[in-house]
């Protein structure tokens, strides 16, 4: 029944959203294209599911502008989270410009339209074409792509007074607390989600007593500016350039989180690339940095155990299978960074022939859009 | 000798001259007793250096201050105080000179700092610690060569990178030698 409901509630609020949104923006010289891939599928699950940069109900549609064509990608909420994640995406890609102490500059698409409109705020960019998708490209020039991007992120660091001050009301700053904090929340919410797991609550506990014995670690390479949630579906790659999207998500935190989250993401989606990335941190950083690595890894997945374990009671049939599935990968995957060994391959492999039989055909399309 | 590292900037900051000050610390405390006077917060750590470390998150005069007795106290029983430009480092050298009287060296590794200071008071402030120094040099080891995974091991480029710092540190080595007779 509440897995009913929880669906139930996105559905309605698509359609609620959509009939306001059309006339909005067809006044505003926008119409939609027929093809919404990021509004179906296991999107219901993903409102206020993020751990940076706030999270309510909002569309993300693709649209073109009338007067030339051109594409864009529309963001529209009337829900009050939804707007203040939307305002702060605005309010972080603005500060961005001006920041005096970044090294690099950081690429965003171009800012087409920012308006409200009675209750709603809409906020339209560019859509970025990209000659090919960041997967389907060869490992060599991903790994070159995703290196550029984490050095843009950590050429800005914040450090002085005077940076703090000029940061701390538009992104959040974290430190080791923030991130301990966190990870409680994670662990108390994957427990209440579901307290039968017993194998879950000890490997969330293990995880937290060595993140706490390596506290320093993490605090070591805090005040870096970095994407919370940098995966492939929001970077955009055109002409060699990397575009970052959903701003929302920079905050100034630990330098490796961008890595983390990225490096998670390519255990599952390309394994060489995530190998060839730790590799280059071995060769090329300190090994303090390598443990920081590992210990945001760690921090990560307690994010995605809490995502999917509340996953469960939100979801029926074969997305419930499918998120007990994924709970048991994800806690593999962090006893195996904690022990410090990687993952075994068939572990992998039979993840995903299990995930792919229990995905919907929406999600699949959905997911083809994404990468 | 006892050697003295004043900077603005260390590791795990990334920018220059960060990466070169433990670089340079790294090899010096192979002979030589080291300390890094430093604004960091958490630095990095080198086995056998001794690193002060002067938080930059307090508010701009009293992080100076905190720069200058931590430089007053290393001091005291230095050698010689090699310190990097920007007037986050020179004026509180400049100052020690007026307490005390150890050869100071600068070197500017911070060209954007050094940029800065071509008017106004941070020139003033370049100057003051520029004329109390013994020697104010540029010279700097060649950056090291990233290892690539989709590239050719740089061997040879390491062994530049290594010979430019053996060179370097030769450099260096007469000129404390030098500073200090």
């Amino acid at each position: 029944m509440h897995a009913h409901n929880t669906q139930q509630e996105w559905e309605d609020y698509r359609q609620r959203e959509l009939r306001a949104a059309i006339p909005i923006l067809e006044k505003l010289g926008f119409e939609l294209e027929s093809e919404q891939p990021h509004t179906g599928g296991e999107r219901f699950l993903m409102a206020g599911a993020r751990d940076v940069g706030g999270g309510g109900y909002k569309l993300v549609l693709l649209g073109t502008r009338r007067a030339d064509g051109k594409r864009v990608v529309i963001k529209i909420s009337s829900d009050k989270e939804g707007i203040r994640e939307i305002c702060t995406e605005r309010k972080a890609r603005e500060t961005l410009q001006t920041l005096k102490f970044a090294y690099q500059m950081l690429r965003a698409p171009e800012e087409v339209l920012y308006a409200t409109h009675g209750a709603h705020i809409i906020f339209i960019t560019a859509y970025v074409e990209q000659e090919q998708a960041f997967l389907s490209r060869p490992i060599a020039e991903q790994f070159s792509l995703a290196l550029q991007a984490f050095k843009a992120q950590e050429s800005v660091h914040a450090t002085a007074y005077s940076h703090a001050r000029a940061i701390r009301t538009v992104f959040g700053i974290w430190g080791v607390q923030e991130y301990l904090d966190s990870f409680d929340a994670f662990c108390a919410a994957a427990a209440g989600n579901d307290s039968q797991d017993r194998a879950l609550a000890q490997s969330l506990a293990k995880a937290r007593a060595f993140i706490v014995e390596h506290r320093d670690t993490i605090e070591q390479y805090c005040g870096f500016l970095t994407h919370a949630d940098f995966v492939p579906h929001n970077l955009r790659v055109h002409e060699g350039n990397v575009y970052l999207l959903d701003s929302a998500s920079l905050h100034f935190g630990n330098k490796y989180e961008g890595w983390a989250r990225f490096l998670n993401f390519m255990l599952l989606y390309n394994r060489p690339l995530e190998r060839t990335l730790l590799q280059y941190v071995h060769d090329n950083r300190t090994p303090e940095e390598e443990l920081s690595l590992r210990l945001i890894r760690i921090y990560k997945l307690g994010k995605l155990l809490e995502y999917h374990t509340g996953a469960l009671s939100k979801t029926a049939g074969n997305l419930n299978t499918l998120s007990k599935k994924r709970v048991e990968f994800w806690r593999e995957v962090l006893e195996s960074l904690i022990d410090d060994r990687p993952l075994s391959q068939e572990v992998i492999t039979r993840y995903q022939r299990e995930r792919d039989s229990l995905r919907s055909v929406e999600e699949k399309k959905r997911q083809e859009a994404l990468h | 000798m006892r050697i003295v590292l004043a900077t603005p900037l260390y590791p795990p900051e990334i920018a220059e001259p960060g990466p070169y000050i433990k670089e340079l610390a790294k090899r010096l405390v192979k002979l030589h007793k080291v300390t890094i006077v430093a604004y960091a917060r958490l630095p990095e750590k080198v086995p056998g250096v001794h690193i002060v470390a002067v938080d930059k998150r307090q508010p701009l005069l009293r992080r100076l201050i905190s720069f200058f007795f931590a430089l007053l106290h290393a001091a005291r029983e230095a050698d010689i105080i090699y310190a990097m430009n920007g007037a986050s480092v020179e004026l509180p050298v400049a100052l020690l000179s007026l307490f005390m009287s150890r050869p100071l060296i600068i070197r500017i590794g911070d060209t954007a700092a050094h940029e800065r200071a071509r008017s106004g008071w941070l020139r003033s402030i370049e100057r003051s610690a520029f004329a109390r120094a013994h020697r104010v040099i540029t010279d700097g080891p060649a950056p090291r060569p990233e290892i690539l995974p989709f590239e050719a091991f740089p061997a040879e480029k390491l062994g530049a990178y290594e010979r430019s710092w053996e060179e370097h540190l030769r450099m260096l080595e007469d000129l404390f030698t030098h500073a200090r007779s």
